[in-house]
């Protein structure tokens, strides 16, 4: 018989991100799953498992560009239902900072947050956008100081 | 007569870059309400509060504290016009005031830049503003086009109420705030069985999203609501681009024109279709204009 490591060190990084550490206060009720809307739509997604294999330190399962937290819709719902404070949408979000510090991101998000942190913005202006904005009357979008948000996010 | 109020808006990304209508509809709306818009161009994206928090929390608000910052320093309140940017600037206040500790740390590295976030600026969703400080009698006062028998399908999606103990707007579980709204149109809001779920946008998955954005049309398909009624970009995105690609992959056609609130109020105001910018959304609203009389008008405008 094989016996289940546990793995504490993950989550003392778990703690160190904001929101991270409210997993520690998860009784495993299961409140979020009965709200969750991505659980309702798909076999495999599960905000209490996610919670304990966060508890159990199963970081290979979690820590992953392809790992089920992915499918959060972030809808909050869970935040609002959870008894225990725990706000699984931030924990699972802390799982994600931890993707990134271990450069396991998508390549969506990648792309997008570059994106934003070069332009101030999460979306490219073309001159498609301003022809059809002076089309409206809409005033001309001009380019926001990046770096100002480049400085501050060193 | 009646006391003016000036606001910063929050565009935010998507709204003048993918759906300018809706700002020509903000833009548009307020004068009769009494409500001047001063925009200022420090701002940057809120940030995003799916993606880019996903990569790091404390550069996200770090950023959305510089925000803040910019509408203190201006002495002006926030009015956002988008449900992600109400979630990320409301959610980063909440964060700082719980820790003071946490403050500190995002104020100094906005010192950098010589700014600082104090914590005195307010955020509130358009919506929000109209229920609390315009007030449904004086937005009723503007109305010149009631949309008398169109019936609207409401989505609240996820970010105006979730969690209410930072957004402290109104009953996650039971809203009545844009039921209000738009009653005070004239219309009928219509209540269905998926009023509140995700629209699926912030979901990584190839089916899953429209899977509940086809669950929400049923719903609203199942009561007879002319149009769906709704408060934000990436919903929009989800319902209006998202029926085309619904009834191309699910086969089903729902054909549901997708209004923004902002549109439905200008609508009521008597403003032409084009005024609010509907002549741009993929899923045409010919029907809800001729239940309002407002395609005759549009006919003789063009003549």
């Amino acid at each position: 018989m094989t016996q289940r490591k546990l793995d504490f060190s993950f989550r003392e990084k778990l703690n160190k991100i904001v929101g991270g550490n409210h997993h520690n206060y998860c009784y495993q009720c299961g409140s979020c799953v009965a709200v969750c809307p991505a659980a309702r739509f798909s076999n495999d997604f599960n905000p209490r498992e996610i919670l304990l294999k966060t508890l159990l330190g199963e970081e290979e399962d979690l820590i992953r560009s392809d790992s089920i937290i992915w499918k959060c819709t972030n809808c909050y719902s869970c935040y609002e239902r959870c008894p225990q404070d725990v706000r699984p949408v931030e924990v699972i979000i802390a799982l994600k900072n931890l993707c990134a510090q271990q450069g396991v991101l998508p390549g969506d998000i990648n792309k997008f947050s570059e994106t934003l942190i070069k332009t101030g913005r999460s979306v490219i202006i073309t001159s498609t956008v301003n022809r059809r904005r002076q089309e409206l009357g809409l005033p001309e979008l001009k380019d926001v100081n990046a770096q100002e948000l480049q400085a501050i996010i060193e | 007569m009646a006391k003016k109020i000036s606001v910063a808006p929050f565009w935010g990304c998507m709204i003048p870059v993918k759906y300018p209508q809706m700002e020509l509809s903000v833009r548009k709306t307020m004068e009769p309400i009494d409500v001047e818009l001063v925009d200022l161009d420090q701002f940057t994206c809120c940030p995003d509060p799916i993606y880019f928090k996903a990569r790091d929390k404390i550069q996200w608000l770090t950023i959305a504290a510089r925000n803040l910052a910019v509408a203190e320093e201006a002495g002006l309140d926030i009015v956002t016009m988008c449900s992600g940017c109400t979630s990320t600037l409301l959610e980063a206040k909440f964060m700082l005031a719980e820790d003071s500790e946490l403050k500190n740390h995002i104020n100094e590295k906005l010192k950098k830049i010589n700014k600082e976030y104090k914590g005195t600026v307010k955020v509130k969703h358009i919506v929000v503003m109209l229920r609390d400080d315009i007030g449904i009698e004086r937005i009723k006062a503007s109305i010149t086009r009631p949309l008398t028998g169109v019936k609207v399908g409401i989505h609240y999606g996820c970010h105006l109420l979730k969690p209410s103990q930072i957004m402290h707007i109104d009953d996650a579980d039971y809203p009545s705030l844009l039921e209000n709204l738009i009653q005070a149109l004239g219309a009928t809001p219509l209540t269905h069985r998926e009023k509140l779920l995700c629209c699926g946008k912030g979901c990584m998955d190839d089916e899953m999203p429209l899977e509940m954005t086809h669950e929400v049309f049923d719903s609203m398909e199942s009561v007879g609501v002319d149009c769906m009624g709704l408060i934000c970009p990436t919903c929009f995105n989800s319902f209006d681009m998202g029926q085309i690609l619904i009834a191309r992959k699910m086969n089903r056609e729902f054909n549901l024109p997708v209004i923004y609130f902002c549109q439905l109020l200008g609508l009521a105001q008597g403003l032409a279709p084009e005024d609010v910018g509907l002549h741009l959304h993929r899923i045409k609203v010919d029907r809800i204009m001729e239940m309002i009389g407002a395609s005759e008008r549009r006919l003789e405008m063009v003549a």
